[in-house]
């Protein structure tokens, strides 16, 4: 427990140094200059604009790091030969794999919180001084609590990715695993349209796939409620929970399969 | 040694997919409970309508983008009509309510406008998407005007292209009961070189015919010829089996009526219309399904037949205007 | 008392080739017993199966066939990793971390809590001689100083057993002998040191007993006295003469000037020398050493690899 631990942490550690957490900086950035300019032309519609550009971007930064960064979790240390010296330590192999996820998943956290905090202030500040009756208009308050259950989903989504990137770097190259992750990534999101084929294709074999695809492949869709938490819809607590149970077992899986994959490689 | 690590290897896989299956469990489980939100005018919003605006973003990839956007519009389709496949067939929305976008299909030109926008050349998704858009609620967007200005749009972009003008005059034929513009657009579908001879034929009868169920039968017969779409054929198939069951009807109906004069009394079940020699046994509609009498002597369609609803002749409506 | 390491009949074979055409057999049928508290080395040319051998032994790769024990538990046990120490050839660590904190790393991975981890990590970078560099990133450390580091986190846990591969490479003749120093430290402290070597004077320096490994294979091994046990194949006698030079007999080989009146003479076994040196003596020379010829683990190890290549040649 100690030594995956120990992992996780230089894991995150490394991505300290590799100056990752410096996407933060570009994220205020987007998120300051875009409320600034907003301010400007628009008004009311601003905090609803602010709302969906933060989530996207919180989004698309979260993916870009569980991507890159779980690509290399494992095959940096074995195309480095570091694993020769870490191997032989009283662990199981499995507790690197493991340590290795765990490492991510706290830079993804802690790059979400900070991300979060930063979403709020701005949604403050655009949201001060307008009038408290134009406020109770709106679809939903500037300081929706409910933007932490979007939060929230992104985040479970991001740790999927994540396992899937960290997956692939067990056997694969960096590239072919970046591809491999983003593939998955974007059919995951289109995986509700495979439900729709029996609509408009004829042949009963094809159709007998797409279904079987679609309950196999993650589906990624579910996560995004960034259109309905903006829009003020409720998002049910059991949804919530029913989703992060289905990411959890995902996740757990493709973990298994890279602990079976690792567990049983020669480190030529 | 080596058996033992197999074996743990055949574990960890079983352990991996028992973990795969509940994954798929709980997702189902939340499916159930919390089905996919009705969004009005479907899941994805789509943010640019403009398509222009997405042919210069999606720049050297426009062929792909417009393969894209053609696959969301069949989703989008399918999935409404899904979403649909519980309500009953109701007749087309009275005229007034034809300017108001239903709550489902709302996106389906858009979706098919920028398609074309990226590919101007791509003909299916003119063909399809008229059929799409003409189609009656609930099974289409019952928008006969959209239709044609979608085909229009194939034309401007490529005037040698038949095959347009010809589903313009279907649409307006099949779906608007509009003779005379049917009929035009027949005569211009003709008048392109290459088009086949018959159109010309086609043009003449649907005007002095009217919306007899002969240009009606002629009409989908050549859909039935001209199109390597399976789906399109199958529809062609079913619409044909349609016509039939209507000449099938209006033949039973006769004898029926005859056999009721001659005996005097009404007839309203089978068993003693077959007893007395009219027909051979019951009489079963192109599909498969028996027709059904009614208390009054009239046959009608079954509502178990796959054929069910039959189509409303052109016919019938122009009488009524 | 169990060996420190043993193979039996340990096999590795790669597949070689995209669509697995043949195997290719790195290790065949190796049989090899270390004794605790003994210095062995391991020699063998490039591509003889020495960093196969140890990296089945860390269980980096598998075997093929045999197995393996250290310490008279089969591999992997997690509790043996925890007495013996690895250095891997060519070693690279992590590019952003301090060699201090590479081994507070390595360190919490033995399950050290952090004050002993500073405690081992300080004790082994001044053994080492690298205490100055101990903040300095490793992506800034010289071959020879990775090598150090290298040794130091095989030495973290106070190993009962090491496995040096190429414990030498890299570093310049003041470094090779502070780790000469170090492995005979190891050993007095009864510590087992298994190590593989170009190096052959190391070797010699350090071993109690060597194995050779040629293509895979188990060439030779045993004690370095019975490896070398060929008779010696003559003697080397260097004399002082204040005039002349030694008469050249018979009996004599060669004759060497070294400079400064002294001279060596190589004389054969037979006859003994003792007739030889009476006779020089009385011709006026003063006797500086007497040393029997015997041939060198050089000698040995190349006369074992050719002989077999020569095998694998005619076969």
């Amino acid at each position: 427990m100690k030594a995956t631990a120990a992992i996780a942490i230089n894991v995150f550690r490394e991505s300290v140094r590799d100056k990752v957490l410096y996407n933060l900086v570009l994220f205020a950035i987007l998120m300051i200059g875009a409320s600034y300019i907003l301010g400007q032309l628009t008004a009311g519609q601003d905090v609803k604009i602010i709302k969906d550009l933060g989530l996207s971007a919180m989004s698309v930064f979260g993916l870009f790091i569980a991507v890159f960064i779980g690509i290399g979790l494992v095959s940096k240390e074995v195309e480095r030969r570091s694993v020769y010296s870490l191997l032989p330590k009283p662990i199981h192999r499995y507790q690197l794999v493991l340590g290795k996820y765990a490492g991510l998943a706290l830079t993804l956290f802690v790059n979400m919180t900070i991300m979060t905090l930063a979403f709020y202030a701005v949604l403050f500040y655009t949201a001060w001084g307008i009038d408290p009756v134009v406020q109770r208009a709106w679809d939903a308050p500037a300081l929706d609590p409910a933007l932490l259950k979007a939060v929230g989903l992104i985040l479970i989504e991001l740790l999927l990715v994540t396992a899937i990137a960290l997956f692939f770097s067990t056997f694969s190259t960096p590239i072919l695993s970046a591809a491999m992750a983003f593939g998955l990534f974007i059919v995951g999101h289109f995986s509700t349209d495979l439900r729709n084929f029996d609509q408009v294709v004829d042949s009963p074999a094809a159709i007998r796939l797409a279904r079987g695809l679609y309950w196999v492949l993650p589906n990624l869709g579910q996560f995004d409620v960034k259109t309905q938490v903006v829009h003020g819809q409720p998002v049910p607590a059991g949804y919530v929970a029913l989703t992060a149970g289905y990411a959890a077992l995902y996740t757990a899986m493709l973990l298994t399969l890279a602990v079976v994959v690792f567990s049983r490689r020669d480190f030529k | 040694m080596a058996e033992r690590r197999l074996a743990g290897l055949f574990g960890a896989l079983a352990f991996a997919g028992a973990l795969l299956a509940g994954a798929i469990e709980v997702q189902a489980a939340r499916e159930r409970a919390y089905p996919a939100p009705e969004v009005p005018g479907g899941e994805d919003a789509v943010y640019i309508t403009s398509g222009t605006a997405v042919r210069r973003l999606t720049g050297a990839y426009n062929a792909l983008a417009a393969d894209i956007y053609w696959i969301r519009a069949i989703q989008y389709y399918g999935g409404a009509r899904r979403r649909l496949a519980g309500s009953p067939a109701g007749p087309a929305p009275p005229p007034g309510l034809a300017a108001v976008e239903p709550k489902e299909f709302g996106q389906l030109y858009t979706l098919l406008d920028i398609t074309t926008s990226l590919d101007p050349a791509f003909t299916i998704a003119y063909r399809f998407g008229a059929v799409f858009l003409g189609e009656a609620y609930p099974a289409g967007a019952g928008r006969v005007d959209l239709a044609v200005k979608l085909l229009e749009k194939g034309i401007a972009a490529r005037p040698d292209k038949w095959e347009y003008m010809e589903d313009a005059g279907f649409v307006y034929y099949w779906y608007a009961h509009d003779l005379r513009q049917a009929a035009a657009w027949f005569d211009k579908a003709a008048a392109v070189p290459g088009a086949p001879v018959w159109l010309k034929a086609l043009a003449a009868t649907t005007l002095v015919r009217g919306g007899d169920r002969q240009s009606s039968r002629t009409m989908w017969a050549a859909i039935l010829q001209s199109s390597e779409i399976p789906w399109l054929r199958s529809t062609a198939e079913r619409s044909l089996m349609q016509l039939r069951a209507l000449d099938e009807m209006e033949a039973i109906q006769s004898r029926l009526d005859a056999f009721a004069r001659q005996t005097g009394t009404p007839l309203d079940d089978w068993t003693g219309v077959v007893r007395a020699r009219v027909f051979p046994g019951t009489p079963v509609d192109p599909g498969g399904t028996p027709y059904e009498l009614t208390r009054d002597g009239q046959v009608r369609l079954s509502q178990s037949s796959k054929l069910f609803p039959l189509p409303v002749e052109p016919e019938r409506s122009a009488a009524s205007r | 008392m169990s060996a420190a390491l043993a193979t039996f009949d340990l096999t590795k074979d790669y597949s070689i080739g995209f669509w697995r055409k043949r195997p290719y057999r790195a290790l065949d049928r190796l049989t090899l017993e270390v004794r605790q508290g003994e210095v062995f080395g391991f020699l063998g040319p490039n591509g003889a199966g020495k960093t196969t051998t140890m990296k089945l032994l860390m269980q980096l790769v598998f075997p093929t066939g045999g197995r393996a024990e250290i310490l008279g538990r089969p591999l992997g046990d997690l509790a043996v990793k925890r007495r013996i120490g690895y250095l891997p050839e060519n070693p690279y660590f992590y590019d952003y971390l301090t060699a201090e904190e590479l081994l507070m790393y390595f360190g919490a991975l033995f399950g050290y809590d952090a004050a002993d981890r500073r405690r081992r990590a300080g004790r082994l970078l001044d053994q080492l001689g690298i205490a100055g560099e101990r903040r300095l990133q490793l992506r800034k450390f010289s071959k020879g100083m990775l090598q150090r580091v290298g040794i130091a986190q095989a030495l973290l846990n106070d190993p009962d057993v090491v496995i040096f591969d190429e414990p030498m490479s890299g570093l310049d003749p003041l470094g090779r002998r502070d780790v000469r120093a170090l492995i005979l430290g190891l050993r007095d402290r009864g510590c087992t040191v298994f190590f593989s070597s170009h190096v052959l004077s190391d070797a010699e320096a350090l071993c109690s007993r060597v194995a050779i490994l040629a293509r895979g294979r188990l060439v030779a091994s045993g004690g370095l006295d019975e490896m070398l046990a060929f008779e010696a194949s003559g003697w080397e006698l260097v004399v002082a003469m204040a005039r002349g030079t030694p008469s050249v007999g018979p009996g004599i080989r060669r004759i060497v000037p070294i400079g400064g009146g002294r001279y060596s003479l190589e004389l054969p076994l037979d006859p003994p020398p003792e007739r030889l040196l009476g006779e020089l003596a009385a011709a006026g020379a003063k006797l500086i050493s007497l040393n029997p010829i015997r041939p060198t683990l050089e000698d040995l190890f190349v006369e074992q690899v050719t002989s077999q290549a020569a095998q694998a040649g005619r076969l």
